[in-house]
């Protein structure tokens, strides 16, 4: 009796898969959104509330260039983010008027 | 030889501010939850909280089935999954596992925070008593409720956790039934407190204070042995209100007086973001579809719950607040 | 210094896990294996073994704490009987699949309803398709060795997979006879410690059981089957370094008794095997060329080791003392993976079943007697009459 799996379908022994160390890539949500916040520096008071309220940590604090960054790959367009900026530093912006806009897929992944 | 061990614990310092926050993402991006989940977000604030030295314990949930879809999690931190029903069981097995490894000299890093992340039905209905009776055999586990409301992976079904009146897919409003959930909410630190002997600290936390939720979990893994975080976690597809409002709602559940903020320690209660005024519960419901079927004879019984409750605060001294990004105006 | 000394099966189990240094024990307790856990208690307390021995909220706690403390790496023991074993089915697949390989003493108890103390194996027979490693044993001795044969065998990289060591209720687990314990170093050379592959931990952050995709869930179920493949190997090998480090005589899968030139034959798992040899002695007195098949293993299954031994037979008749209701012979549970083995076979032997030891009744010796005349009537006219005899309910 010889069972052989295809390969892409293998599931790790036990089921039990390595730990992601920064981002999770194999999920990536950047398609899900609709509008991208959009940050003006200006105005930022490097509060760190759009870090701190992000559920996918797509805000990170750039020490040396002393900016916000966002991530592109995982933002969902929740708008969390720019709901509670108390400077009003961030705005709603379509998401397909970006050259580098995600476009919706059919399917989810 | 059983004998006093040293457990090399790690006490965690409080964070003053958000900019002090670590820095280190233990719930990293690349999951499937909702966008504005508010379990997510109080996912992370805990694995930030609690840093590298953490095992979870995931009972099935949104925050399973979400966050760990497929074959891929967003944990940085070791992490298993869990029935539903057991997750206080299985995290007391892992906590016993590391006492006498550590003892036995089998293992020799720092002891881990062994932290248990279920759903209100994971904690009181289905969950409850494993949760029970890991509180009572005094393992060294923090053991979390994150509060959506509901079994909302699921599609939204009651809860123990659901509030009086609330639309969901087993407790729909109809001509029979006008307000749909007839039954009044379990309260989880209640069932907690008093009850279990081990336990010395208690707290209720919401997403949208969340210093104030960073330094609970602080002080809960401080603490020696079995700690329980109520955590107010408001979802956008239960509760069915815009997702950029999650933090609005949980602010709105605490200016009601829908929620309140305490911790009990050792017999103590302390409060804090007490309303000076505590604003109508109808200022919180009306942004919630789950709520829109209500009569006013409904949400005035409400009301009288949410008094009530209210009652019994008024007399216990104000915490000073710990500082919390300021809402917009 | 090996001892000998009279212990029952409950007795010789908690020997077991003594001697296999367990770290973790989640207790509950349930009639028949409660002393079990109240003589590892007393270990305990004492100072005599060092686990965490944890008051487990209920059976389904029990696998639960067990699972935990296996999944970071601490040997794990656990025990139940009739309801509690069923009370913790939920958690079985997940032990098995995750690949904990934890330990449960089931003593076995009839079902409810009602309440009915007494043996019957058809609680852990339940849980046999969960893919756990499953056997009975005859005698406190077996139930002492078997103790470590399945932690070794469990904990092996190539199988990882939780066991249940099961005994008959009262009859094993209550009546004492000699056992000889070994000297811990015999068992330190024969019994490794555990070592998970990827422990829970700090040090090596992993994720158990993250949710998978429909397709892969064929995949999963495959790779579970596929290790059954790898497990009478490690059988085979634990076997002979058992049988050389302790001077036993273990067949890895079956007990044969007699089977050299036997006519008919008895296919019977647990304690009564030994009543069935007593009257295999009588039967031969007569004239009556009768043996004895029991397996110690069920799963996995010795399909091919038990064709082997009964491949000169002409009627076997299995003793069932467990229940399938509305299976394919009404009756038990043996016969059909018998019948499975043996179908291919050319001149394969007539199979009936004989429902026996249900409920915690005595299987006597005028018991296997009828078993073995009906046996012979089948041999006599080449023709299996009933599939299934309910022993002491039948109409004369």
């Amino acid at each position: 009796m010889a069972i052989k799996v295809p390969k892409d379908r293998e599931v790790p022994f036990g089921a039990i898969t390595p730990a992601p160390v920064r981002q999770q890539e194999l999920f990536m949500t950047s398609n899900w959104r609709i509008v991208r916040p959009v940050i003006d520096h200006e105005k930022c008071t490097r509060c760190f509330t759009c870090y701190i309220v992000c559920p996918d940590s797509c805000w990170s604090y750039n020490e040396k260039d002393d900016q916000m960054e966002w991530n592109w790959k995982f933002c969902k367009g929740c708008q969390l983010c720019i709901n509670e900026c108390p400077a009003d530093a961030l705005t709603a912006v379509p998401e397909l008027d970006f050259e580098d806009g995600v476009v919706r897929l059919e399917k989810p992944f | 030889m059983m004998q006093a061990f040293d457990y090399k614990k790690q006490i965690l310092e409080p964070i003053k501010s958000l900019r002090g926050a670590p820095r280190e993402e233990m719930y990293v991006p690349g999951h499937r939850t909702c966008a504005g989940c508010g379990p997510a977000l109080n996912y992370r604030l805990v694995a930030k909280a609690a840093g590298k030295d953490t095992i979870f314990i995931g009972p099935t949930g949104c925050m399973y089935v979400a966050n760990s879809s497929y074959l891929c999690t967003p944990y940085a931190v070791s992490w298993i999954h869990s029935q539903i029903t057991n997750g206080g069981a299985v995290a007391s097995g892992i906590e016993a596992a590391y006492k006498t490894m550590a003892r036995r000299g089998k293992y020799d890093g720092p002891f881990p925070n062994v932290i248990c992340m279920a759903g209100d039905g994971g904690s009181v209905d289905i969950g409850l008593q494993a949760m029970s009776g890991l509180m009572y055999r005094g393992h060294d586990v923090l053991f979390i409720c994150y509060d959506n409301e509901s079994y909302a992976n699921t599609g939204i079904q009651t809860s123990p956790t659901t509030p009086y009146g609330a639309n969901t897919t087993f407790t729909p409003p109809g001509k029979a039934i006008p307000e749909g959930k007839t039954l009044f909410p379990k309260d989880p630190p209640q069932l907690v407190i008093g009850g279990h002997p081990a336990v010395k600290y208690v707290a209720t936390t919401c997403v949208s204070y969340p210093l104030d939720l960073m330094n609970k979990v602080r002080k809960a893994l401080n603490v020696d042995g079995p700690t329980f975080l109520h955590m107010l976690a408001p979802c956008p597809k239960g509760w069915k209100f815009d997702e950029k409002l999650t933090l609005e709602m949980g602010r709105l559940a605490v200016e009601t007086g829908m929620w309140t903020l305490y911790e009990w320690e050792n017999g103590q209660y302390k409060y804090s973001h007490i309303p000076k005024t505590y604003k109508q519960v109808s200022e919180y419901m009306k942004y919630q579809g789950r709520f829109t079927h209500l009569k006013q004879e409904h949400i005035a019984k409400m009301q009288a719950f949410v008094d009530e409750k209210i009652q019994r605060i008024k007399a216990i001294a104000v915490e000073a607040p710990i500082p919390t990004p300021k809402a917009k105006a | 210094m090996a001892q000998e000394k009279m212990l029952s099966g409950c007795a010789a189990a908690a020997q077991g896990a003594k001697f296999a240094e367990v770290e973790v024990i989640c207790s509950f307790p349930i009639r028949p294996y409660t002393a079990i856990m109240m003589e590892l208690a007393r270990m305990v307390a004492n100072g005599e073994l060092d686990a965490e021995f944890v008051h487990g909220e209920g059976e389904h706690a029990q696998v639960s704490v067990a699972l935990g403390a296996s999944a970071a790496g601490a040997r794990a023991y656990t025990g139940s009987s009739g309801v509690g074993v069923t009370y913790a089915f939920e958690v079985y697949s997940p032990a098995a699949g995750g690949r904990y390989p934890l330990q449960m003493a089931i003593a076995d108890r009839t079902l409810d309803p009602p309440g009915d103390f007494g043996s019957e194996h058809t609680d852990a027979m339940s849980a046999r398709d969960q893919g756990w490693l499953m056997g009975w044993a005859a005698t406190p001795q077996e139930v002492f060795d078997n103790t470590l044969i399945n932690y070794r065998v469990g904990e092996d990289p190539r199988v990882m997979l939780p066991q249940f060591v099961c005994q008959d209720g009262y009859f094993l687990s209550h009546i004492a006879d000699k056992v000889i314990l070994p000297d811990i170093a015999q068992v330190r050379e024969f019994l490794p410690p555990y070592k998970a592959p990827h422990p829970l931990s700090p040090l090596c952050p992993v994720s158990h059981g993250p949710q998978i995709r429909p397709d892969q869930g064929a995949p999963m179920d495959a790779q579970r089957a596929m290790t059954f493949l790898e497990v009478p190997k490690v059988i085979e090998e634990a076997t002979d370094d058992f049988n050389r480090l302790f001077g036993r005589n273990y067949d890895p899968y079956l007990e044969k008794y007699k089977m050299g030139d036997a006519e008919i034959a008895f296919f019977i798992q647990g304690a009564h095997a030994n009543t069935c040899k007593a009257a295999i002695r009588h039967l031969r007195d007569q004239g009556v060329k009768a043996g004895m098949v029991r397996p110690r293993w069920i799963r996995p299954w010795p399909t091919t080791q038990i064709a082997e031994a009964f491949s000169q037979v002409k009627a076997i008749g299995t003793v069932e003392s467990s229940t399938s209701y509305g299976g394919a012979t009404r009756g038990g549970n043996l016969i059909h993976e018998l019948r499975a083995t043996l179908y291919d076979m050319g001149n394969r032997p007539l199979i009936t079943s004989f429902m026996a030891g249900l409920g915690g009744d005595v299987i006597l010796l005028e018991d296997f007697y009828y078993m073995a005349k009906i046996l012979m009537q089948m041999v006599k006219e080449k023709k299996t009459h009933q599939l299934v005899y309910w022993v002491g309910f039948e109409e004369e």
